[in-house]
């Protein structure tokens, strides 16, 4: 399907797979190629809500850097994809809008928080999509969808235009079916940009086609992982001797510690980022201005934020508060530093440190719905550690399941070390048979 | 988790609750603070990391300008005169 042929069938595609909260356009004669873009990223012409009916309304007067950037490099924005409510969830089911369906059933997620995303990359011929990862949502995604994802370190995508999560974690990256646009567009969106001071401290990127030549592989991480991921990974590192990687277990105890100060820091951060989310300024303005203002917040927040909002508001007020600041918030902190240290032990002997993405495939929807938030939180053990560290990671498809169901692997590298993650999906889209989802349109 | 102390976290946080929310969050709560204890035995830092990588402040020319006009800003809040309208403080 040509580039003009999916801007024609973009209704009927959607229809079928729910990627899309807005979308359309037409072919111009500045279009080069169409891009997507996750929903808390701020585009001029599409309504941007982060998929929370708090914001429905907004129509932002400027685009997110990441996709000025996109635009600037000739990319038409055809649609902003489907998400977990402010990016609270690892399968796009906490949505107050349409939840995206797997391309390779329709009955599971696509994963989350970048789930639309995903789906575009994975349906969209020779598409490329912008995500944004805070504790793994575009390296979730990209492992159920089969698609390749990369998050790059911490600051080296301006965040400007961003509808923030948690600030000291919200990454944007990429995903698509072709590494190669991993390698042509991370350069497009990365470098300073003085509107996200985050992003004034990068080295430059630069593109140097190195190798990973050897990874290690933390016991931890193959522990609790489902039969067919476990299978699929232990062929996987095989592939990667054959390729002439070196491999070797390694023990990084201090990687359990890793998912509850993610969540300490996520909700924390989150809790006042949300605070921002009152009835006025955006979106959502219908309400009645002569309450007091105690009165006219509560209600709006009360009415308009969903289910998982509200439970991870709560526990980052809590977690804030005076008398808990310093067993969870400071504590957490200093958790993070930890898995820095850990991480930077690997890599003075190795590349990369290579874990599977996520501990089983992507679930049925009625699972899901019976998963308790811990059981949630918990799916998340694998991606966490790099997002919390701030270091750049890649989702490469590694194997399918019995229903064939795509599984994900994730390499980690030091702090703007991209170029290895790069090279190594183009390597390994060499000599992997990555399956494409038929498209049922 | 204490149904008093979620009750009171939610009034600083601007939602209001429900009977059967109180309960179902108390206890969503709760089990995610049991799951929290790890933290406990984690082992200590002597830094702390409020960002993943080092973030020194580097600061810009004061240059005055307006990328994006203010009627633009302006088109979809609720606005009295070219300010935007909240509720009452007093």
């Amino acid at each position: 399907m040509s580039d003009r042929d999916t801007l024609s069938k973009l209704d009927k595609i959607n229809s079928v797979y729910g990627m899309f909260h807005d979308f359309g356009g037409e072919w111009t004669d500045d279009t080069e190629f169409l891009f997507s873009a996750k929903d808390n990223l701020t585009s001029k012409g599409f309504e941007t809500c982060a998929g929370s009916r708090i914001l429905e309304g907004y129509r932002p007067a400027f685009d997110a850097t990441a996709i000025a950037r996109m635009k600037e490099a000739g990319g038409q924005l055809i649609g902003k994809t489907n998400m977990d409510e402010f990016g609270f969830g690892t399968f796009s089911a906490n949505s107050a809008f349409e939840v995206p369906k797997n391309p390779f059933d329709l009955g599971r997620s696509c994963g989350g928080s970048s789930g639309g995303s995903a789906c575009a990359a994975a349906v969209l011929e020779d598409h490329v999509s912008l995500g944004v990862s805070t504790g793994g949502s575009v390296c979730c995604p990209a492992s159920f969808c089969g698609t390749y994802g990369i998050v790059p370190t911490y600051g080296r995508v301006s965040r400007y235009g961003l509808i923030d999560y948690g600030n000291s974690l919200d990454k944007i990256g990429l995903l698509s079916m072709d590494p190669a646009k991993l390698s042509e567009y991370l350069p497009v969106i990365s470098g300073k940009d003085p509107k996200d001071p985050t992003s004034c401290v990068q080295p430059e990127l630069r593109i140097e086609h190195r190798r990973i030549s050897s990874v290690a592989v933390p016991r931890e991480s193959v522990e609790g992982i489902s039969d067919s991921v476990k299978k699929a990974f232990t062929d996987a590192l095989e592939s990667l001797r054959s390729m002439g990687v070196d491999v070797e277990y390694v023990d990084m105890p201090q990687l359990k510690y890793a998912m509850p100060a993610y969540y300490v820091l996520a909700t924390s951060e989150a809790s006042t980022n949300l605070a921002r989310y009152c009835g006025m300024r955006y979106g959502r303005q219908d309400g009645d201005l002569s309450l007091g203002f105690d009165d006219y917040f509560t209600s709006f927040r009360t009415e308009y934020f969903g289910d998982e909002a509200k439970r991870r508001i709560l526990l980052g007020t809590y977690t804030r508060m005076e008398g808990f600041r310093d067993r969870y918030y400071a504590k957490a902190l200093q958790v993070r530093m930890g898995v820095i240290d850990a991480y930077k032990a690997q890599f003075r002997d190795h590349d990369a440190v290579l874990t599977p993405t996520m501990p089983f495939v992507s679930p049925r929807f009625e699972d899901i719905s019976a998963m308790s938030p811990v059981e949630n939180y918990k799916a998340d053990f694998l991606t966490i550690p790099p997002n919390l560290a701030g270091t750049p990671h890649l989702n490469c498809p590694c194997g399918y399941d019995g229903d064939g169901m795509p599984i994900g692997m994730q390499f980690v590298t030091d702090h703007w070390n991209e170029d290895l993650l790069l090279t190594m999906a183009e390597d390994w889209d060499r000599q992997f048979e990555v399956r494409h989802a038929e498209v049922k349109v | 988790m204490d149904r008093d102390v979620v009750a009171r976290v939610a009034r600083a946080a601007h939602i209001k609750l429900t009977d059967d929310e109180l309960e179902r969050y108390s206890k969503d709560l709760a089990d995610i603070l049991d799951y929290f204890e790890v933290l406990d035995e984690a082992p200590g830092h002597e830094g702390v990391g409020v960002n993943p990588v080092e973030v020194t402040n580097i600061l810009r020319d004061d240059v005055p300008g307006q990328e994006i006009d203010s009627t633009e800003l302006l088109r979809d809040m609720k606005t009295y005169e070219n300010y935007i309208r909240g509720p009452k403080l007093v």
